[in-house]
């Protein structure tokens, strides 16, 4: 069935991987396993589409049709004018120009800055590293909003309240989360890998930058999209810092299609449909790093 | 945990570190400067206050007195709320935790295969998991209608009679679970990343010398992941016990679901600080959780030992 | 992919966006308005409006008004920020707290004496002093506002609720659709006659008291001669003889219809998108005044009147609960006499009247209420009329988060788990418990 062993002289130059599998994929007929399985997750994914469905059918429906019951399942007009109405019903092309430069980052400062500090948690030796560690811990621990108030005190003193700063600076002062994630997975990098390195005299900036990194891509991948997600949902911190409608975010755009008394709901789901899009957009263009290995062949005791 | 070699350095030798493990233990908190200018800049002193506050009247506005223990004292001995939120927080994360764990576990093993449209699978079992906000609960709203909603239809094809889930208070956590497990995505995504770190060579060797898919799942593929479900298992449970929403939104009452069922922990904490001011009240609260949290947390952390491997060593 | 390659380029974006980003961001609002000039010359200024009246249809309304009002003088400036309801309140709090609120804000009514307890709102009696505007309130609204018999805000707008039915399907069961239910037990005959049952449940429900915009609590107002839970000396008032009764005779409709049937057919109503009395499921609703814009909207082709809410026996009053939005100046707002300006002219006859015909709401002033104009339509004007018996309770503040304890109890009730008696009674209990706590 056709896959050659795998090489065992799996190294290029210094570092860079290699495809785990030697060949490409061939076109074969799938295996029964996989047929099955294939129907399987068909089945399942029409349940978890489901609410995605929903949400663009309401949002092409007519406020009546909406109030209907039961609900419809496919509208029975389609009103696409209901976009146009909602992208103009808020300066939504500001917000969303806002709202990606917040995600962007987001996205940088994390990647960037936890697997940083991550590795110096998992492949640096020094006292009071269970310590800190501990506490990186704890500070998980602490329900967000008894530390709102303070945390937005503090920033006014700072001067600060009524800009980006307090939504940008913590991007880039680390995450416990993630960096509790990615020193898992640092940890499960082979020692020897990083060794051969010391040995010749490279310093760890070195050995992160050029070992660490590129192979925990998939990881690093998996933190783009989740920061990206979080800073793109945020509604509590541009709430609460920011002043100016000019610098409103999507969500808080979002919201003003909810009355104290009334929601107009198919614009609030056209406006969510379109939010949720660069989300999905990204997500799909960032699996392929999901799939490709990591190389940890050279030289492993496997 | 252990130093490597050259930094063994027990405590009492403090004074003796070699010139190498000086330079290394530099190294190292040069590292996690970042994370440490952010701990001392704008998280400590928040953490802290609220900390203090947890012994004071603190109301935001008008006042903080130091009176020692008081919110402490009322709150184990004189509020019934308070066992109330703390028991519907510990129920949904008991079961909430090992469900969703292994769901997302499942589903990454299912997604990692190299099949048709795997592409298109993965983001749609993703999807759930990035759809937040009122639109959701909304949908679950009518999803878990007595009569005409979809589980109590589909319940209705194996011949079970579906309960009243969001008016009955013994099925309205039950119902929150599973509108987390759909959004299981969140932890597949997590999953598939570190299932890539599996050497394919361990599979190959294994097949070779007459491994079951199964025995190849427990013996090897578990073990390589095990780093991360830890990470997982951890993160779910002090993630669970932040639910709060849910139980806010998707009631009648608003506060708490019928007979107060959906008054989680989180949520009482946000009425007291927030709708009544009592914010050193609910600055106790959080540090309660937090001891909670933190113990089990270090259960955890203990019973790690036993069952996650680290493959570059545990330090 | 080369990761050194990336990370040049990608630092010189992110640099060049931060400094862009450091060149547009507006200045750290610090209080809004420019330092007074020694010169003897009046600076303009400006004051932070905060609403959570960001749709379509309110936001032009009040902007509208704040237009006018800018145009109108040229001291002063309004700017109007749209937050989101429910947050507002969140960033309210942080803002007094740091020091760096709005100048006036939209908030509830039913807790102004709590803010003002812990500081949050301004008092207002030294503007009263000289610019005496309580008579124009409703006086049971201006009660409202009051902390320690002072006003620490202006009552804006409130809501009533009343009895809208079916005229279609009450001759269609042979009533006379002029002659609305007056009592309770015409309520009950009139909902058995609207009955239309089906064979797996019903087509159309008469009447269920608690589907509408009236609660248990509402229930156990309207039941007890108009008494809330609380009594004029701020004491627990729930396990009453008149609420009992209410109770039960709440609890006999759940009774008579089965409680699977109200939890399948409640299931099946949302708030907002699908609603039973437009749609005909429910031939008698209770609701506010502002429903009518719904109906106008989604339901054209009804014919339906508006009653009073019956009493419980001739003679008992027609209570009816209601709520509404105050508007206040934040605890340290930097031009508190300006904001008093502005608050004055928001709850003066120009602006609320504009405010009630746009919206159909009912509003605090009693002249811009009771004017003609408005009152043009007929739903509009019953319920003008039905604020004479619409009480608007304050919450006493020795029993702030009462209804977490009360609930449960009522629900209870419904579950089967308690008789009324013991459920209010046990609510009683529970209330008093965590009043003597907080003296």
């Amino acid at each position: 069935m056709g896959r050659p062993a795998l090489s065992s002289t799996g190294k290029r130059k210094s570092g860079e991987p290699i495809d785990a599998y030697n060949v490409p994929v061939r076109k074969r007929r799938m295996k029964p396993r996989e047929v099955f399985l294939f129907v399987l997750l068909s089945v399942g994914s029409l349940l978890f589409l489901l609410p995605l469905w929903w949400m663009i059918s309401t949002s092409l429906k007519s406020p009546q049709e909406i109030a209907q019951y039961p609900p419809t399942f496919i509208p029975n007009e389609f009103h696409f004018e209901n976009y146009m109405h909602t992208w103009q019903a808020a300066p939504f092309t500001l917000y969303a120009f806002n709202t990606l430069m917040l995600a962007f980052f987001a996205v940088v400062g994390n990647v960037l800055m936890n697997s940083f500090i991550a590795y110096g948690f998992a492949r640096i030796a020094f006292r009071g590293k269970r310590f800190w560690f501990s506490v990186l811990l704890a500070t998980m621990m602490i329900p967000g909003f008894v530390t709102l108030i303070p945390q937005y005190v503090l920033f006014s003193k700072l001067h600060l309240v009524g800009t980006y700063y307090p939504l940008i600076i913590p991007q880039f002062l680390g995450s416990a989360f993630y960096i509790f994630m990615l020193r898992q997975f640092y940890m499960g990098i082979p020692k020897e890998l990083t060794e051969a390195a010391k040995i010749d005299g490279a310093n760890h900036l070195y050995i992160w930058a050029r070992i660490v990194i590129p192979l925990s891509k998939p990881a690093l991948a998996a933190i783009a999209v989740f920061a990206f997600n979080g800073a793109w949902n945020d509604f509590l911190g541009p709430l609460l810092y920011v002043n100016d409608e000019v610098l409103y975010t999507l969500q808080i755009g979002l919201q003003s299609f909810r009355g104290s008394v009334q929601t107009q709901w198919n614009y609030l789901m056209a406006g969510s449909v379109i939010v949720l899009l660069p989300v999905i957009i990204l997500f799909f263009l960032f699996q392929k790093y999901f799939i490709e290995g990591m190389n940890l062949t050279a030289g492993t005791k496997g | 945990m252990k130093t490597t070699a050259q930094a063994r350095a027990p405590k009492h030798a403090r004074k003796k570190l070699s010139k190498l493990a000086r330079r290394e233990e530099l190294q190292g908190y040069l590292f996690i400067l970042p994370w440490l200018i952010g701990l001392f800049g704008i998280t400590l002193f928040p953490m802290l206050f609220s900390l203090y506050g947890s012994f004071t009247d603190y109301d935001v506005t008008s006042r903080m007195n130091f009176i020692g223990i008081d919110n402490y004292a009322r709150m184990f001995a004189d509020d019934p709320l308070f066992w109330k939120s703390l028991y519907n927080t510990l129920y949904y994360v008991a079961l909430m935790v090992p469900l969703t764990t292994i769901g997302s576990v499942l589903l990454a093993l299912m997604l990692n295969e190299k099949i048709a449209g795997m592409r298109v699978f993965r983001t749609i079992y993703y999807l759930p998991a990035v759809l937040s906000g009122v639109g959701v609960y909304f949908l679950w709203i009518q999803l878990l209608n007595p009569s005409t909603g979809l589980i109590n239809t589909m319940l209705g094809w194996a011949g079970i009679p579906g309960p009243a889930w969001l008016s009955d208070p013994m099925w309205t956590k039950p119902a929150i679970i599973m509108m987390k497990l759909w959004s299981v995505g969140g932890g597949m995504l997590l999953y598939l990343a570190s299932l890539q770190g599996v050497p394919s060579q361990l599979y190959e060797s294994a097949k070779l010398d007459g491994a079951s898919a199964f025995r190849r799942f427990w013996h090897i593929t578990l073990p390589m992941i095990s780093p991360v479900i830890f990470f997982d298992v951890v993160t779910s449970f002090i993630g669970g016990f932040q639910i709060f929403q849910e139980g806010y939104v998707m009631t009648d009452s608003g506060n708490g679901g019928p007979m107060g069922s959906l008054l989680f922990y989180n949520l009482y904490m946000w009425n007291q600080a927030f709708g009544l001011f009592n914010m050193g009240y609910a600055m106790a609260m959080a540090w309660v959780l937090f001891v909670i949290v933190l113990v089990l947390t270090l259960i955890n952390l203990r019973m790690s030992k036993r069952w996650v491997y680290y493959e570059g060593g545990d330090d | 992919m080369k990761k050194k390659r990336f990370v040049y380029p990608l630092a010189l974006v992110a640099v060049s966006l931060l400094l862009l980003l450091a060149a547009c961001t507006p200045e750290s609002r610090s209080s809004s308005g420019t330092p007074t000039a020694a010169t003897g010359e009046e600076p303009k200024v400006t004051l932070d409006f905060w609403t959570f009246w960001g749709s379509e249809t309110r936001r032009p309304i009040i902007e509208k008004i704040i237009d006018d009002f800018n145009q109108s003088q040229d001291r002063i400036m309004v700017k109007h920020t749209y937050l989101p309801f429910g947050d507002i309140w969140t960033k309210n709090l942080a803002s007094i707290a740091a020091g760096n609120p709005a100048d006036v804000i939209v908030n509830d009514y039913a807790d102004v004496n709590l803010r003002a307890s812990k500081n949050q709102n301004t008092d207002l009696s030294s503007y009263l002093a000289e610019d005496d505007i309580e008579s124009r309130f409703y006086p049971e609204l201006w009660n409202n506002v009051l902390y320690e018999d002072k006003a620490y805000a202006l009552p804006f707008n409130t809501d009533t609720r009343l009895l809208y039915y079916n005229k279609e399907a009450f001759r269609e069961a042979g009533l006379d659709p002029e002659q609305p239910p007056q009592t309770w037990a015409e309520l009950e005959e009139y909902a058995q006659k609207l009955d239309k049952k089906s064979e797996n449940g019903y087509e159309q429900v008469g009447f269920y008291p608690l589907w509408g915009d009236f609660g248990v609590d509402s229930w156990l107002i309207n039941g007890d001669g108009g008494n809330g839970y609380f009594d004029e000396s701020d004491q627990a008032a729930i396990n009453t003889p008149g609420k009992v009764a209410t109770l039960e005779w709440l609890k006999s409709w759940q009774d008579r219809l089965g409680r699977q049937t109200v939890d399948a057919m409640k299931a099946d109503f949302g708030s907002g998108v699908s609603d039973p009395f437009i749609s005909g499921k429910v031939a008698m609703y209770i609701q506010t005044g502002t429903y009518n814009t719904q109906i106008e909207e989604f339901g054209q082709d009804l014919d339906i009147g508006v009653a009073p809410i019956p009493e419980r026996e001739a003679g008992s009053g027609h209570w009816s609960s209601g709520g509404g939005f105050v508007v206040e100046i934040p605890k340290g707002a930097a031009h508190p006499e300006e904001a008093w300006e502005f608050i004055k002219y928001l709850t003066d006859v120009d602006a609320q009247k504009y405010w009630a015909m746009e919206n159909f709401d009912n509003v605090a002033n009693i002249e811009a209420a009771e004017d003609p104009e408005a009152n043009e339509n007929p739903v509009y004007q019953a319920s003008v009329e039905n604020l004479a018996d619409t009480k608007v309770f304050q919450v006493p503040l020795s029993a702030s988060g009462y209804k977490d304890l009360i609930n449960p109890h009522t629900d209870a009730v419904f579950l089967d788990k308690e008789t009324p008696e013991q459920a209010l009674e046990g609510a009683e209990k529970d209330v008093q418990a965590l009043m003597s706590k907080n003296q």
